[in-house]
């Protein structure tokens, strides 16, 4: 498993690297002057000057990106210089909501995305097969954007019987904090959930045509048996690939949901750091997206390698 | 079509004196695959008895419907499949009648079946043990003797070092070794009989021998009966004792293997085990009595006789009704076919009635040879080379020197893994050369310059082996011959004259050429493959295992079509094959070839008759021979497999398999000292062994 | 000997069309599914409808009436919005944003992709380093991209038009790459290969053909996700700027009166949801007809 873990970290260091020199070079490719832009309206030379001294712009870009990445790998955030604050609190002041949302949503890809491919993946009957891929369909087809306005729609505004707009921490009262997190949870998740959940069907019909599924069939085992030992064991593996993917894309969507529900998390930051040209903000969100999609590559894999003994082991084909 | 009754009145053969009852009776069993476009019948009034302790073959072609026979034995057919008609006794209880409950607490524990290919039989995340363990449990056996007897049946069949193999995965087993292990989960309940769906079909030709001297060990040991599906008339030869034949989903021939092999009563079977290359030919030279066209389209079939159209005894009646399964000669041997059961007998000069050509006896080689390699080496190791890792070479060809003469065959013969096909591949400048050289017309081209691989590629050409993959479904047989005409420089009414002349050269209709490569059948693809590298005019054609994906009854025909293209042309052939009797059939010279070296190399007819290498003689005693006399010949069945190219045995290659080596002699140190160089035998031919001549058979 | 011509199983059957390129008439065969003729239907009616849009309601999308916010009625059958403006036409406006983004994002982004995948047939250096930079622009999400390309080059049309293109390159990369890879081997290719084809033929006549497909496959799929990266976008303000309509903007707007009027964000969310639906049908018609054999 070390090993295994050792092929993959030049490409997961490759990976973080070019993400930050991307992360890195974003304020720079901006047209206009950072310094200028952040001197406000009618700024005097030696005022934009002293900008520039500070945030040490007249140095080499080399020396720039140096003092930029050792400062993030010792804690330092940066600071903002739209909101005077420094990253590092306005960054934990939201934290602990998009937590909330993503952890949430996660589970609930997890148990719906499984749950729903299992089922649609091992029914014989052609009527509720018929209805689970219509279901399906209409999940992965609707983005969490627009499943956010339909449930905002039917719980919030024709049936009062969520909050649409705002939040409050699990942490301090779970009860209601679970009222606030339902919906932009259930849209988060549900599209994902889709997309789960039809990759680990088609995974178990073509496990289905495996000959060792007719051989456990030819010894005698049961076919709920035989789906449970043989097809879903085989199956998994698609379905921890397919979740992987789908929580970057689920922590991209957190973006707008946030937005749309009104929640204070980094997503509400994100946007409106792009809306003021908070780019020190900006950098350092951007940074810990890819960081977490590389984490959740690194664990998908991880899990992978204890499922099939093929990876774990080292398979000669 | 017959109803079930006739057939029942047909049946059954008069069962052998002492055999009692049958331990399994399928009758009139009529298996249709269910389409939007209609029903195909793929199995259609099937009949036949197994009784305890016979091993049955049943024999036939791709789309003879015996594989489906066998899943509809076991009530295993897939959607759309549905047997329509028939029942399946065993022990006297109609198994089509039971309920899948009931049907699911005799599978495995009653019959039991092994699938073609270990490599996806065996579920790849189960450890071999609870598979085994799993066959019992199902049928409430508890845990803990359900593990002791999987390691004794791991023992029974044949598996080293049991106690740590048994908690091993699937992937760290080789092919031979998995279906050992799919064998004892077959065995795991003491069923009463097996069934085996070409249970060799996807192993080498000395692990073939080592799986069907333990199925015959496992008969005798355990008096379980066997059902053996396969296309081999070889294998049925040598572990049957009765047989039935399937052509076109129904049963044309049944009997007792001596009654089958020794005078077949039905065309097919005679003009098949007629057509087949043997290892002891004398037809050296002359075409093989080849069955004119190909198997019939199951969704289509002939209203009559399914055999009619390719037969030549067929008569009127043959194309208008099919015939019934009827006993002829009155030992129990039974055809369905109008001709045998008029009493008319198929002889043997109506068998070899195919045109004859003159012989014209092989030349010595005259001249320079137009293909010759020397100490040549291929690395296939180095290919993976990552940013980080350079991987070790791995020598899959290790000093290799050959020469191919114009008009003649050279045979290049070994198991897979062996490095035959990477060597051909090293000469058409597939894979890089990493040694030694390859010489065209007397030119060095190892170097694969532009200009060199321009100097191969208009003298030497290639056939693959596998006719689906070779062409490509997007383009037309006019596209795939254009793009190799282009190369003579010629264009409009010349290109269009010469694609037309190569259909026919390759016995095509010129009419074909607009068609889609999936319009045509295997063997009518393999014709486009070598119209295509005849398009170049080359010199050479490597032929790589250019039969072994095709059906037995075609196989001849393209054997017949090779020679008789090398009579015309003058052709040059490197011919690969694990397939020592075509090899034998085909070839002037014959290269045995073992993990990456040649072990044995000479006439033909010197190295079949006498072979000097222990590794040949085992080759040729493993093969199975289609004749019921060779059955009582001394077998050597080598053990263990075949080591990896990366890791080759020190010294001899082959000692860690040999039956002359230091396995039986510890004394012969020399074998893992000393490898043995390529010398002249007293026999004639050359061998690398330091006992060479040891286990020649005379 | 002489040999018999031979009648091929099946030959018959496919007599007919056999002139037909296989690939082509493989991707029109998409079209005669149930889903496909959906699918194609429902595009069908908006492209056209979007096109017309000039021609249909030539008042353009800004004509105010006097009701504001009012729910669908026979005149105004998405209602109208908080200046009075017609949401309907304000929809079918907002269209031809949208289709204008994907119609020509996309193609774009599959065909610079394709190229990207087969540079590895010019050196397999190259091939191999253009993958790993394409692996770093899988680690951005779609909306994550749009965000970094909107902070550098503010919020409007282009940066969705570059995000859609380079969002859309690392999957029809690395489906160019894995058939351009898988397709070396390939025994047909080979055989091209020992003819003496060159490489460039090579690549054209046997290995782009196979690419293909899925990157066909593919592009249909990004058409959807391009519309949910507009859409996304805009519903936070950092896409397509107000008062230009595009679907996402209207979806803005109906989610500022949403308790107000909550009919506003109906009307644009069908369209939207068609659109996707749209997209999706064609994709999984064109995928079942690629993997028909």
């Amino acid at each position: 498993m070390i090993r295994f873990m050792a092929r993959k970290a030049p490409s997961v260091l490759f990976v973080l690297l070019a993400s930050s020199v991307v992360a890195f070079a974003l304020p720079r490719l901006a047209p206009g002057d950072v310094a200028v832009s952040l001197a406000g309206t009618d700024p005097s030379a030696a005022n934009v000057a002293a900008i520039r001294k500070e945030l040490g712009l007249d140095r080499s870009p080399v020396v720039q990106y140096w003092d930029w990445i050792s400062g993030l790998l010792h804690g330092d955030l940066g600071q903002s210089y739209r909101l005077h604050r420094s990253v590092t609190s306005l960054i934990g002041d939201r934290l602990g909501s998009t937590v909330e949302l993503a952890v949430f949503a996660t589970l609930l890809v997890l148990v719906m995305g499984t749950a729903l491919g299992v089922l649609a993946g091992s029914t014989k009957r052609r009527w509720t097969r018929a209805t689970l891929d219509l279901g399906n369909s209409l999940l992965v087809a609707t983005p969490a954007f627009l499943t956010a306005l339909a449930l905002i729609l039917i719980f919030g505004v024709y049936h009062r019987w969520l909050p649409v707009s705002g939040e409050v921490s699990l942490l301090e009262n779970p009860s209601i904090g679970i009222q606030y997190l339902i919906l932009p949870a259930f849209a988060l998740a549900l599209s994902p959930s889709g997309i789960v959940a039809r990759l680990l069907q088609t995974e178990m019909t073509k496990v289905r045509n495996e000959d060792y599924v007719d051989l456990a069939l030819a010894k005698g085992t049961s076919s709920r048996q035989i789906t449970l030992r043989h097809v879903l064991r085989n199956s998994f593996g698609t379905a921890v690939v397919a979740i992987g993917l789908e929580i970057g894309t689920l922590l991209a969507g957190a973006v707008i949901t946030e937005s749309i529900f009104n929640r204070n998390g980094l997503g509400q930051l994100a946007v409106s750091s792009v809306q003021s040209r908070d780019f020190t903000v900006l950098q350092v969100l951007i940074l810990g997206v890819v960081f977490v999609a590389v984490i959740c590559q690194i664990v998908t894999e991880m899990v992978l390698a204890t499922l099939d003994p093929r990876i774990r082991l080292g398979a000669q084909t | 079509m017959i109803s079930t009754t006739d057939s029942t009145m047909a049946e059954p053969p008069a069962p052998v004196a002492g055999k009692g009852a049958p331990l399994l009776r399928v009758e009139g069993l009529q298996t249709e695959f269910k389409l939007r476009s209609g029903g195909v019948k793929a199995v259609n009034d099937v009949s036949f008895d197994i009784y305890p302790g016979d091993v049955l073959g049943i024999v036939g072609e791709s789309g003879s419907g015996k594989s489906v026979t066998a899943r509809s034995i076991m009530r295993m057919l897939r959607p759309p499949g549905e047997i329509t008609a028939g029942s399946v006794r065993f022990d006297g209880e109609d198994l089509l009648a039971l309920p899948e409950r009931e049907m699911r607490r005799r599978r495995g524990r009653k019959v039991a079946m092994v699938f073609q290919d270990p490599q996806a039989a065996l579920n790849p995340v189960l450890k071999v043990g609870d598979q085994i363990v799993e066959a019992m449990t199902v049928h409430g056996v508890d845990k803990k003797t359900a593990r002791a007897r999987a390691v004794e049946l791991l023992e029974q069949v044949g598996i080293p070092d049991v106690p740590t193999k048994i908690d091993h995965y699937p992937h760290q087993f080789s092919g031979g070794m998995r279906q050992r292990v799919v064998i004892a989960i077959a065995l795991a309940n003491d069923p009463a009989l097996l069934i085996a769906d070409e249970p060799t079909t996807a192993l080498d030709v000395t692990i073939q021998a080592q799986i069907l001297r333990l199925l015959a060990r496992l008969r005798t040991e355990l008096g379980i009966a066997i059902a053996i599906i396969t296309h081999d008339m070889g294998v049925v030869a040598e572990l049957c004792t009765d047989v039935v034949v399937m052509y076109g989903g129904r049963t044309v021939e049944k009997g007792s293997v001596e009654q089958v092999f020794r005078q077949p009563r039905h065309p097919y079977t005679a003009a098949l085990l007629e057509a087949m290359p043997r290892l002891d030919d004398d037809r050296v030279g002359q075409p093989l009595p080849a069955i004119p066209g190909s198997p019939p389209d199951p969704a289509a079939p002939p209203p009559g006789c399914a055999f009619a159209p390719r037969c030549r005894y067929a008569e009127d009646v043959c194309t208008q009704e099919p015939p019934t399964l009827l006993e002829i000669g009155g030992a129990g041997q039974t055809a369905a076919c109008f001709v045998a059961q008029r009493g008319a007998g198929l002889s043997a000069s109506d068998i070899d009635a195919a045109p004859r050509t003159e012989v014209v006896p092989p030349a010595a080689p005259t001249g320079a040879p137009v293909l010759e390699i020397r100490d040549l080496r291929i690395d296939v190791g180095s290919r993976g080379r990552g940013l980080f890792r350079r991987e070790p070479p791995v020598y899959a060809v290790d000093s290799v020197s050959l020469a191919v003469h114009p008009g003649r065959t050279l045979g290049l013969v070994g198991e897979s893994g062996c490095g035959k096909s990477t060597l051909s591949r090293g000469i058409v400048g597939i894979n890089p050369i990493a040694g030694g050289s390859v010489h065209v017309d007397g030119t060095d081209v190892s170097a694969m310059r532009e200009e060199d691989l321009k100097r191969v590629r208009s003298s030497v050409q290639y056939l693959f082996q596998d006719p689906y993959a070779s062409l490509n479904p997007r383009r037309t047989i006019r596209q795939s011959l254009t793009e190799a005409l282009a190369f003579r420089g010629i264009g409009g009414r010349a290109l269009e004259t010469a694609a037309r002349e190569l259909m026919e050269q390759v016995g095509l209709r010129p009419e074909y050429l607009d068609r889609y490569p999936h319009a045509f059948s295997g063997g009518q693809r393999q014709r486009i493959g070598i119209a295509r590298a005849l398009a170049r005019q080359p010199q050479t054609l490597i032929l790589d295992e250019p039969v072994s994906a095709l059906d037995m009854s075609i196989q001849a025909q393209i054997i017949n079509l090779l020679e008789k293209l090398q009579n015309e042309l003058g052709l040059a052939y490197l011919f690969i094959a694990h397939d020592l009797s075509v090899v034998r059939h085909l070839s002037d010279t014959v290269a045995v070839m073992y993990l990456g070296r040649i072990v044995e190399h000479g006439d033909v007819a010197e190295v079949y008759g006498n072979p000097q290498h222990p590794y040949t003689a085992s080759l040729l005693s493993s093969s199975p021979v289609p004749s019921v006399s060779a059955r009582t010949r001394e077998r050597i069945v080598l053990r263990g497999d075949l080591p990896s190219p990366a890791n080759p045995p020190s010294g001899c290659r082959f000692r860690t398999r040999c039956p002359i080596g230091p396995l039986v002699h510890p004394e012969r140190t020399i074998c893992t000292e000393t490898s043995p160089e390529l010398t002249v035998t007293p026999a004639g031919q050359r061998a690398a062994c330091h006992f060479a001549g040891e286990l020649a058979q005379h | 000997m002489t040999d018999v011509p031979l009648t091929a199983p099946g030959a018959a059957a496919t007599a007919t069309r056999r002139r037909l390129n296989p690939t082509l008439s493989r991707y029109l065969s998409a079209f005669r599914t149930p889903r496909g003729v959906i699918g194609l239907s429902i595009l069908g009616i908006m492209v056209l409808a979007a096109l017309l849009a000039p021609v249909l309601f030539p008042g353009g999308y800004d004509q105010q009436g006097s009701n504001a916010l009012t729910g669908p009625s026979a005149q105004h059958i998405f209602g109208v919005d908080e200046f009075g403006r017609d949401i309907f036409i304000r929809s079918v406006y907002g269209l031809r944003v949208d289709l204008s983004l994907i119609l020509t994002a996309v193609p774009l982004s599959m065909a610079v992709g394709t190229l990207i995948g087969l540079a590895g047939a010019i050196s397999e250096w190259l091939g191999a380093g253009l993958q790993r930079v394409l692996d770093v622009v899988i680690g951005f999400p779609g909306l994550i991209l749009g965000i970094c390309l909107v902070a550098i080059l503010g919020p409007g049309w282009f940066p969705l038009f570059l995000t859609i293109l380079i969002g859309g390159l690392p999957t029809a990369g690395r489906l160019a790459r894995g058939a351009w890879l898988t397709q070396q081997g390939r025994e047909y290719v080979l055989a091209a290969r020992v003819l003496g084809v060159p490489p460039r033929k090579l690549l054209v006549r046997h290995v782009l053909p196979n690419a293909m497909d899925a990157i066909v496959v593919n592009g249909a799929v990004w058409m959807v996700i391009g519309v949910y990266i507009e859409a996304g976008l805009s519903i936070v303000g950092l896409g397509v700027q107000p008062p230009t309509p595009s679907i996402g903007v209207l979806l803005n707007n109906g989610l500022r009166f949403v308790t107000q009027a909550p009919t506003y964000i109906i009307g644009p969310g069908v369209v939207l949801l068609l659109l996707s639906v749209g997209f999706s049908l064609i994709s999984d018609a064109l995928n079942e007809a690629v993997n028909r054999r």
